[in-house]
């Protein structure tokens, strides 16, 4: 382990006040001693310098998928008094809520194996890459209901049901959404990439539920052993970003204005209550819809190959759970024994909730939230659920994902695109991409072993274990 | 005049150096183009784009940023910038083709230009930065 850090637990770790100048609080992490070998100085820094942003509340804290981002740790939460607190587009993200949701089926894993033609097909209908534009044409009436409904709009438009809300976080959108902070270059982007998948490390994965830890959660979420089921990983596409960079560009001129000085210029930021943070937080809640909207948009498309190839009803693949896992939300939560609002940032790290939380829905209220974590192409993906510990120690969050290890320079001259599908295949894995480069990009050496990183947020108890799934065709960027 | 892809774990790092100001701007920009569209990027369309900013940094970012949405929206791919600079406002040329699905798949969508790190050197031998843009 890094010098200057104290081990705390058997999977936590201190960043102590001093450890980077400014600190307000110190910072928190959880990892395991073999994970910790993968634990890069940048990252550590990273997590210290949000230590030094005004109105931090508790820890600067990450989670143990951490690695080097830029402004905060991929893999970091901080929470910040709405009083005397910061917003930053740094501990968001450009790709406001990138998130992931997992769709039911009724199919078993013998009605979809070496069903190349079924990926093919959703390669086909599902725009995904760079440069991939919709075929469900978008006015810029409906981008309005995208962004301030989000999901509810898709719904509201025919691509989803009812129920699908109850099974987002936020109900599939942020009340908070003000498109007036929205340029007309966000919109343009907007347009043309509603119901796109993007490029990068966003897949739509077919996959069977291989394990089941918790059955009485399982059943609860609708998992069974063997059922197939869909996960999708996408965000906000090109109008996040664009709403990322204006923004980082107000808030840089705020930092200033308000006198707040940051280690590093993509830490960026204005009090929570200034006309700049207010800005910011509209925008990023609109994004945050349009994200939303997005993945009901790819849901309904696949239903509907789902349907048409296996003869399912819409009705029989209910939505599992949506989360988002880069975002910032005005929460409730208990500090020193009372309940306070905070903003709290999760970057590359999914919200948490333990039973009892109001914003559950009701049949789920005694479990806990569902929590989706995707694993790299070819790994394993989870299932668990969010747990009152998570709410007393990481302001109700947990893990994202596997977190990288490797470059993308070192994959590309290290792996072969075609020789990770073929072995791939060999598994029983199905792979369509745009290039070989984007398989060798996201290859399953590239990234923390999955099961390593929740086994962690498990044995902490900021979550616990529901199910395994595993893939059997994925389609990418 | 060149550029290089570090090694950076999360996100694509680029160290360019140049002996004016002009070209380590115009490298960062072929960097970023590289990285979207891969090497065989040809020219005939041409699209002039002006920024005004505050300091270097922001004048690079704010750039590459009009260009990453210049490309997106208008679904271009730039294999070249003629850029002329005086104090903190910037006049540049942008040579490029469409998007040609075949040809220009095989890069990384950026998703943002981030100021993580981002500082513009000068020394006697020209200039030079390291840039971190998120894919």
């Amino acid at each position: 382990m890094l010098e200057g850090l104290n081990r705390v637990g058997i999977y936590e770790w201190e960043v102590p006040v001093g450890y980077v100048p400014g600190m307000r609080v110190a910072g928190r992490f959880f990892l395991s001693e073999s994970l910790a070998k993968t634990l890069e100085p940048g990252a550590v820094q990273q997590l210290a310098n949000v230590a030094t942003l005004p109105g931090i509340l508790k820890n600067s804290l990450a989670m143990p998928d951490i690695h080097w981002g830029y402004g905060f740790p991929i893999g970091g939460v901080a929470a910040f008094s709405v009083d005397e607190g910061i917003i930053s587009p740094g501990g968001v993200g450009f790709d406001i809520n990138c998130g992931v949701r997992l769709l039911s089926t009724p199919l078993l894993h013998k009605d979809v194996s070496g069903r190349r033609d079924l990926i093919d097909e959703l390669f086909r209908t599902v725009p995904t890459g760079v440069g991939a534009k919709s075929c469900l044409k978008v006015s810029s009436q409906s981008l309005d209901g995208m962004m301030v409904k989000g999901a509810r709009w898709a719904v509201s438009a025919g691509y989803g049901v009812e129920r699908d809300l109850m099974r987002c976080e936020e109900g599939g959108f942020m009340n908070a959404a003000d498109t007036r902070f929205i340029s007309a270059k966000a919109k343009q982007r907007g347009i043309p990439q509603g119901g796109t998948l993007g490029s990068g490390n966003h897949f739509l994965e077919i996959q069977v539920v291989r394990e089941i830890f918790d059955p009485d959660a399982a059943k609860a979420f609708g998992l069974t052993l063997g059922q197939v089921c869909c996960m999708i990983h996408c965000g906000s596409r090109g109008l996040g970003h664009q709403v990322c960079t204006d923004h980082l560009k107000i808030l840089e001129s705020a930092t200033k204005k308000y006198h707040i000085t940051i280690p590093d210029r993509q830490l960026a930021c204005a009090p929570i209550t200034s006309p700049e943070g207010r800005a910011y937080f509209g925008a990023m809640a609109a994004s945050a819809n349009y994200a939303w909207a997005n993945r009901q948009m790819i849901t309904h498309t696949t239903r509907q190959v789902l349907s048409k190839m296996f003869r399912v009803e819409y009705e029989e693949m209910p939505l599992i759970y949506d989360v988002a896992h880069n975002v910032a939300k005005i929460e409730e939560h208990i500090l020193d024994g009372k309940s306070r609002k905070v903003c709290v940032h999760r970057k590359g790290a999914t919200r948490a909730f333990g039973p009892g939380s109001r914003d559950l829905p009701p049949d789920l209220t005694s479990i806990g939230q569902p929590v989706i974590i995707p694993g790299s192409m070819g790994t394993s993906s989870y299932v668990l659920r969010g747990t009152q510990l998570a709410m007393d120690r990481t302001f109700g969050s947990t893990c994202h994902g596997a977190g990288r290890i490797m470059s993308r320079t070192q994959a590309k001259k290290t792996l072969n695109g075609r020789e990770i599908t073929a072995n791939l295949l060999k598994e029983g894995i199905i792979v369509r991409a745009h290039s070989e480069n984007a398989i060798a990009d996201e290859a399953p050496g590239v990234y923390k072993p999955s099961d390593e990183v929740v086994n962690v947020v498990h044995e902490v108890g900021i979550s616990r274990l529901v199910a395994r799934l595993s893939p059997l065709g994925v389609i990418k960027g | 005049m060149s550029f290089e892809e570090i090694p950076h774990t999360a996100d694509v790092k680029i160290h360019a150096s140049a002996p004016t100001l002009e070209a380590l701007f115009s490298e960062t920009f072929n960097a970023l183009m590289q990285v979207m569209y891969g090497t065989e990027r040809g020219d005939g369309t041409i699209r002039k784009i002006r920024i005004e900013s505050t300091d270097n940094e922001s004048l690079l970012a704010d750039f590459l940023s009009e260009a990453l949405f210049l490309s997106e929206v208008e679904g271009l791919v730039f294999s070249d910038a003629r850029i002329r600079i005086n104090g903190y406002c910037l006049i540049a040329e942008l040579r490029g083709e469409s998007f040609d699905p075949a040809r220009h798949s095989g890069g990384s969508e950026v998703k943002g230009i981030s100021y993580s790190g981002l500082e513009i050197l000068h020394d006697a031998n020209g200039y030079m930065l390291d840039i971190i843009f998120d894919v």
